[in-house]
């Protein structure tokens, strides 16, 4: 199956053949169900699906085949030079029918009552295909479970699906999907027959990141979630076509809404090839439930008296207006910074820059609220390696993948699954290298897990085993060889953790690679030492001209990162954007740039008195809560937009009202620089406002106005979108220097502090559907780490470091299998970056089990 | 573990063998009921662990053969053919006539725990009809008066 | 007790014959134990094999030979064997189904008892044909002794160098897995078996790909039938012409039958193919004759699985073609012999009964047309037919018949079909008079 698949899609060569009298040449390995599709004739199927192998099951896809007696599954055949087909021949037709017969009469017919009602493939193919009354005499198969019986024998198989076995026609997409795309393993289909029966794994919850597809592929209504069930027949709902706010990649989606409620009912895939295959992750499918959430902030507050009273817009900009105003006049715009979520649109984060720049003559502004420790400078090895240019669509085509420093399933949805795709369909070679074991490692070859904080030694390591091999450019390796000599082969071994035969292993699949994809994600993002992690893989790149042959790119996490890099949000932009930016407004403060952690330092001094933050929360996020609260609470004056309460609206002088992504139109850069539009979906909800709107409205308390209009603001936008953006690598290789590795006996566990595989940010909590997945912290161990310290899963556990502690319940990890420990961030009811110190190269803790 | 140090090292000894662990699945499983007499949750968890694939393959796969039941059955499984060899020689009036003696139903397992009754389908055996397999072993050419014996042997704890 | 199975065979009539040889040493209660099989000759096609021939010499052998697969589908076994290609990179594997089940077969169970080291031999033979160096005997479940007996002839094999590393010197390596099954009909079909063995449910796969090109584990593989890779070793030996000059032209070699349901002398019987039926139920040597004197009703040749034959066709002779030609199949080899006084509704039941059971759910025509079948049919069978009922039965055959990704549905189907053309009187009987047309009592 997989030499077809992959002939299909490497191959030049071509077939023709005729389908319904019509030629079409297609390539070579395609099937006669993809053939037809081409010329616009769509066979009609149940089990088929465009992203996984086909089965056959269904037999609904029959067609006849000159010089072949019988009818034929048009999805599992592949067409061949001269081939005759018909796909609407009276056997054809009668085929059809006969299946339809078949897979009714165990069907419940309960169509009045069911929620997949107007978009069920059962119903549409019984309209087109089948007859109008059965000959089936028999009372139909019931399944119930007595103790879980429910109305219509629903049963509840996880924290949104619900499974009714009576519907299902067995087409297996659920389970095939499941396993094949998503290598989840938590739905299957039991006992055999006409018995057989789709149901969890006994004893567990279909609670995978990506169960809410299941849903979204069944033809039935046999796998339906609660987000949808009962609420709205979908003949009542209009669709707009949107993007996922809270990924990378910019997940294509459709918003389900309904005009006169102004409310959004769902979320379903818009699928793009290039980008998600049509697969949603649970974030991306509900995450959009923080817009209708009643939790919203729905009015501008401002402190009156020590406490936050509701106010009119008028006032809070009023408020604004005198504050921020007598800072600029007593102390200069200097004394103004400012931090905003790189999940906003363009316009939005433009307005912002522009607002600081142009009337608060301020340079200190950035979107990156939850990387510690980032020195103010425009090219450093970790900016030049974020901007490297990055296709989704290429994964599929490298024969050799490596993903290093990432952990795909909390970090990048897409990109985990089209990996998986690599190399389930078109037999590429993945290799994960991290400092604790992922969830990717299933499907890698070899899975090399090393010692936290050795980052760019392993990437040392690969460079000198490739020397050693002589796998590379003899003079390239003569003159890296020296940079990167302090520590031999032996002694990174003994450092990292890693064999020598692992480096080796790595050296010679990148040597080997035809088409390479190295994808760099968070963890060293996120780390202090980013830059010379970057500078190790800027020598990587060089030798063995990895980028020449495939990508290598530091993959940007947010909805519009890419943005916020192209329109020059950090203190430090690109040089190109700056100068292009000092053209277009015929100035650029000339201030010394402050980014995050420099201006909550600043704060401290009260050399930062005006604070604005725009949809982020850098209490919660920003790496060192210590550090960021001290800071913050320094604050003369804070204006916090969001559209929620949080740690830090709870402390502004004034909170303003932000709109979701839904609730206007808004461009987004996805990580591959690609620009796509969200459509507004519904009007703003309660007194919400679009953040581009509210720097226009800080703006006009200047008296100034921003833009002319809207169409001269997207003319600047436009400008700095044309400009490449990609930062040339240093053209010499770089020495790494290295410093001992601190003991870290005292707390000897490392920590990752991160997503949630069902949570994004700050926001998705607010989404009741993936609290039910996930709804509070817990501290991620190893089998192992856990028996060291005696705990049981769900047991508390203590949690301390040299500046703070928690105490969560302990999760017991398949995956894991070394001495770390995982928190995810996504909970306000934890202060995990209470435990982490903003210039600490690995966060470390001591665990210990709470007593009862 | 419920599975014995015994029944593990049979396991792991076979999936050396293995070129790929989840074809250990039904070795595991038959080895998991050899020891036991059945097969459940409990016990397809502790063979993911050893052999290392996920529950749900070897749940899946339990489910879809008849050799693994999930409960236990009496000390003495009596699985009569009814297919057709058997039928033809009279296997209906066997299994009728086994149901009286037992006084069980198909299906159903003897109070004292001594005898399951079960119908099957064909178990190769048709050359020799009707037949019975009690445990691993098959009953062959049978009679009205050599099942009977059996059935006497068997209580008496031949 | 002697053998584990009293069952009848002929192989006294064999010993010494110049032509049978599958059944030759079945009767010697030592024949199992490798001392004895090599007293025989055994692992002497073997060493002949791996000191002489070359891969591509033991394929064109056993093509010459004319030897068809003896599961029931007859598909030539070179031919076969030629099939795996030759500059494939992976490993390859060769499989023998001994997952006997079809009902009314009981021959490889007789050979695995009593002959276990052939069947060894023969693998080994076809493993060394299509490069394959690790191979599996995949032996239904429910089987103990057969895999005991496997078991048990396999450790000798390798304890005395016939398998196992640098066999023979040659330089040639070859491991060999037991597998068992684990009660399913549908893994006695190849990518049923393939898929067993991988771990998954015994559910087919949709061809192509064609296991030889893409089965266990995507690598090229064979499955063979215990039978016919037990005569390669005597193919071996005595060379194709000796093979073909037994049978018919297209139906080379001797065949196992066995005998089974209202007959005299129920047993396993080797003849050469192209044998007569009348002369297989009749002859004293063999079937003897229908019990209690009864006349013949019917006879299911080739397993349950194949059309039912009336009495008038029983003179066909046994091989491929003829039975094809009288409107069955020769099939496995299950010759059921079904007397005057058996109901055919009743026989249909229970062969309806059996193939629902036993249909993996996979695809939906199987799935769902066997259930309804079995419910129309029990209908009938207990006095509540109704007049459509029979065109029903018509139709939802016809949307199974070739609908099906394997040969299960057909399996299902055929015997019904055969039997509403054939007995339709006594179908039309049942529904009209809510009972049976014949007085049928088999009593134990």
């Amino acid at each position: 199956m997989a030499e077809a698949v992959k002939e299909k899609i490497l191959a030049v060569a071509t077939i023709t053949c005729t389908i319904d009298g019509q030629q079409i040449t297609v390539p070579k390995g395609t099937s006669v169900f993809y053939a037809a599709r081409q010329i616009g004739i769509v066979i009609p199927a149940f089990c088929n699906h465009d992203k996984l192998k086909p089965v056959g099951a269904c037999r609904m896809c029959y067609v006849e085949i000159e010089k072949m007696p019988k009818l034929q599954v048009s999805c599992a055949t592949t067409a061949t030079d001269g081939m005759v087909v018909s796909t609407n021949s009276q056997q054809v037709r009668e085929g059809r029918k006969a299946v339809i017969e078949f897979t009714l009469i165990n069907h419940p017919l309960d169509c009045p009552t069911c929620d997949k009602g107007g978009e069920c493939d059962l119903q549409d193919l019984t309209f087109s295909h089948g007859y109008d009354d059965s000959r089936f005499g028999f009372n139909k198969m019931r399944f119930i479970e007595e103790e879980k019986r429910d109305t219509f024998d629903d049963l509840k198989i996880g924290p949104e699906i619900v499974l009714n076995r009576n519907r299902c026609i067995l087409c297996y997409k659920c389970v095939r999907a499941n396993k094949e795309a998503f290598g989840e393993y938590d739905i299957g289909a039991f006992e055999r027959g006409d018995l057989t029966e789709i149901n969890a794994t006994p004893g567990g919850e279909v609670s995978n990141p990506f169960s809410g597809n299941l849903v979204e592929i069944c033809p039935v209504g046999a796998l339906t979630n609660s987000d949808w069930r009962y609420k709205i027949r979908v003949w009542l709902t209009k669709t707009v076509p949107s993007i996922c706010n809270f990924s990378g990649s910019g997940t294509n989606i459709t918003f389900y809404k309904e005009d006169h409620k102004n409310f959004v009912y769902r979320v379903t895939a818009r699928c793009n090839d290039a980008i998600d295959d049509g697969w949603l992750s649970d974030i991306t499918r509900y995450g959009y439930q923080i817009v209708n959430s009643e939790s919203r902030l729905k009015t501008p507050l401002i402190k009156k008296g020590g406490k936050q009273v509701k106010a009119s817009w008028d006032q809070a900009l009023a408020v604004i207006k005198k504050h921020m105003g007598e800072i600029k006049d007593q102390s200069g715009g200097v004394c103004i910074g400012g931090l905003i979520s790189p999940s906003l649109d363009n316009a939005s984060l433009y307005s912002f820059s522009k607002l600081f720049r142009t009337i608060f003559k301020s340079n200190n502004i950035d979107f990156r609220g939850d990387y510690r420790y980032l020195p103010s400078v425009t090219d450093s090895p970790f900016t030049i390696a974020a901007s490297q240019p990055f296709s989704i669509a290429d994964i599929e085509k490298s024969d050799v993948i490596i993903t290093f420093g990432t952990d795909l399933i909390r970090e990048h949805h897409n990109e985990y699954l089209k990996i998986r795709r690599a190399v389930n369909f078109f037999e590429a070679t993945a290799y994960s290298v991290n400092p604790y074991a992922v969830k990717t490692a299933d499907i890698a070859k070899s899975e090399m897990v090393y010692s936290p904080g050795t980052d760019e030694l392993v990437i040392n390591g690969i460079c000198l085993a490739a020397i050693e091999k002589k796998l590379v450019d003899s003079s390239a390796a003569a003159k890296l060889k020296p940079k990167i000599s302090k520590l031999s082969l032996s002694e990174l071994t003994k450092q990292t953790g890693l064999g020598k035969e692992q480096f080796k292993e790595l050296a010679e699949a990148i040597s080997s690679a035809k088409k390479i994809t190295f994808i760099v994600g968070e963890i060293v993002a996120r780390s202090l030492e980013r830059d010379k992690i970057c500078a190790a893989l800027s020598n990587l790149n060089k030798l063995f001209g990895v980028q020449d042959k495939g990508q290598l790119a530091v993959l940007s996490r947010y909805a519009n990162s890419k943005g916020a890099q192209k329109l020059g949000l950090s203190a430090t932009p690109y040089e190109i954007v700056k100068a292009e930016l000092k053209k277009i407004w015929g100035e650029y403060p000339d201030c010394q740039p402050r980014n995050t952690d420099s201006m909550i330092n600043l704060m401290k001094k009260e050399e930062i008195k005006g604070f604005i933050t725009v949809g982020t929360n850098p209490m919660r996020l920003y790496p060192d809560r210590g550090f960021a609260s001290e800071g913050l609470e320094h604050v003369d004056f804070l204006v916090a937009c969001d559209m929620f309460e949080t740690e830090t609206t709870e402390l502004a002088d004034v909170v303003l009202p932000l709109c979701s992504w839904a609730e206007y139109d808004g461009d987004y850069i996805n990580l591959e620089g690609k620009v796509q539009t969200g459509k507004q979906a519904i009007k703003p909800k309660y007194e919400a406002k679009a953040a581009f709107e509210i720097m226009e409205l800080i703006a006009s308390q200047s008296g100034v106005k921003l833009f002319e209009n809207e169409q001269s603001r997207n003319e600047e936008i436009e400008q700095l979108l044309s400009l490449n953006s990609v930062l040339p690598w240093p053209d010499d290789f770089l020495e790494i220097d290295y410093d001992k590795k601190s003991s870290r006996d005292d707390y000897p566990v490392p920590l990752f502090i991160c997503d949630d595989p069902h949570h994004s940010g700050h926001l998705t909590e607010k989404s009741p559907s993936l609290l039910n997945f996930s709804d509070s912290a817990y501290v991620e161990l190893s089998k192992g780490m856990a028996a060291k310290i005696g705990v049981a899963d769900g047991e508390p556990v203590r949690v301390e470091s040299p500046v703070g502690k928690i105490v969560v319940p302990a999760k017991i990890s398949r995956v894991l299998n070394s001495d770390v420990a995982i928190i995810p961030r996504n909970f306000s009811s934890t202060q995990t970056t209470s435990l982490l110190m903003r210039k600490k190269r690995v966060d470390s803790v001591k665990l210990t089990r709470v007593e009862e | 573990m419920i599975l014995s140090e015994k029944t593990v090292k049979k396991i792991n000894d076979k999936l050396s063998k293995y070129p790929k662990a989840k074809g250990m699945i039904l070795p595991a499983l038959t080895l998991a009921y050899k020891q036991l007499g059945y097969v459940d949750n409990e016990i397809y968890i502790e063979i993911s662990e050893i052999i290392n694939v996920p529950q749900l393959e070897i749940a899946e796969a339990a489910s879809f053969y008849t050799m693994f039941p999930k409960k236990p059955r009496g000390k003495y499984l009596l699985q009569v053919c009814n297919n057709i060899s058997c039928a033809l020689l009279g296997a209906d009036a066997m299994v009728d006539r086994l149901e009286e003696k037992l006084a069980i139903k198909r299906g159903e397992t003897t109070d004292d725990g001594l005898f399951t009754l079960i119908s099957v389908e064909c178990l190769g055996s048709c050359c020799t009809a009707p037949m019975i397999q009690i445990n691993d072993d098959f009953h062959e050419n049978l009679t009205r008066q050599k099942l009977d014996e059996l059935l006497e042997g068997l209580k008496n704890g031949k | 007790m002697t053998f584990y199975s009293p069952v009848v065979t002929n192989a006294k009539e064999i010993a010494g014959h110049e032509k049978l040889h599958l059944f030759e040493y079945v009767e010697d209660e030592k024949q199992y134990q490798l001392k004895r099989y090599l007293e025989h000759g055994g692992y002497a096609a073997w060493k002949t094999v791996l000191g002489k021939m070359k891969p591509e010499e033991v394929i064109e052998e056993v093509k010459k030979s004319g030897l068809r697969g003896r599961g029931g589908a007859g598909f030539p076994t070179g031919m076969k064997w030629s099939f795996v290609p030759k500059d494939s990179p992976k490993v390859r594997y060769l499989l023998c189904n001994a997952d006997e089940s079809e009902p009314g077969t009981c021959k490889d169970r007789v050979l695995m008892e009593r002959d276990p080291h052939v069947v060894i031999e023969g693998m080994a033979i076809g493993a060394y044909a299509i490069g394959c160096h690790l191979m599996f005997c995949y032996i239904r479940g429910e089987f103990h002794h057969s895999i005991e007996r496997i078991e048990k002839a396999m450790e000798e094999a390798y304890s005395k160098g016939h398998l196992g590393k640098n066999i023979y010197g040659s330089g040639y390596d070859l491991e060999m897995i037991v597998h068992t099954g684990a009660g399913a009909y549908m893994c006695g079909e190849e990518t049923g078996l393939i898929n067993s063995i991988e771990g998954e449910k015994g559910m087919a796969r949709i061809r192509p790909p064609f296991p030889a090109i893409e089965g266990l584990w995507e690598c090229p593989t064979i499955v063979n039938n215990v039978e016919s890779l037990a005569a390669v070793p005597h193919i071996i030996n005595r060379g194709a012409d000796w093979y073909r000059s037994m049978g018919t032209e297209k139906s080379a070699g001797t065949k196992l039958f066995s005998l089974s349901g209202h007959i005299n002398r129920p047993g396993n019987y080797e003849v050469e193919l192209g044998f007569s039926l009348q002369k297989l139920i009749y002859d004293a040597n063999y079937g003897n004759g229908i019990s209690d004197g009864k006349k013949l009703k019917a006879v299911i040749p080739g397993g349950v699985s194949t059309p039912f034959l009336t009495p008038d066709k029983v003179d066909v002779p046994l091989d491929y073609e003829s039975l094809t030609e009288a409107g069955s199949m020769l099939g496995s080899g299950g010759v059921i012999v079904l007397h005057e006084d058996t109901c055919i509704v009743w026989t249909i039941l229970k062969l309806i009964k059996f193939f629902r059971h036993e249909s993996c759910g996979k695809c939906t025509p199987c799935r769902e047309g066997t259930g309804w079948l079995e419910q129309i049919i029990q209908k009938i069978e207990d006095g509540r037919g109704g007049p459509d009922d029979l065109e029903k039965l018509d139709s939802i055959c016809g949307n199974i018949l070739g609908r099906t990704i394997c040969p299960l549905g057909d399996a299902a189907v055929m015997p019904i079909q055969s039997t509403l053309k054939h007995w339709r009187d006594e179908w039309q009987y049942h529904i009209e008079h809510k009972k049976c047309l014949v007085n049928q009592n088999f009593g134990f």
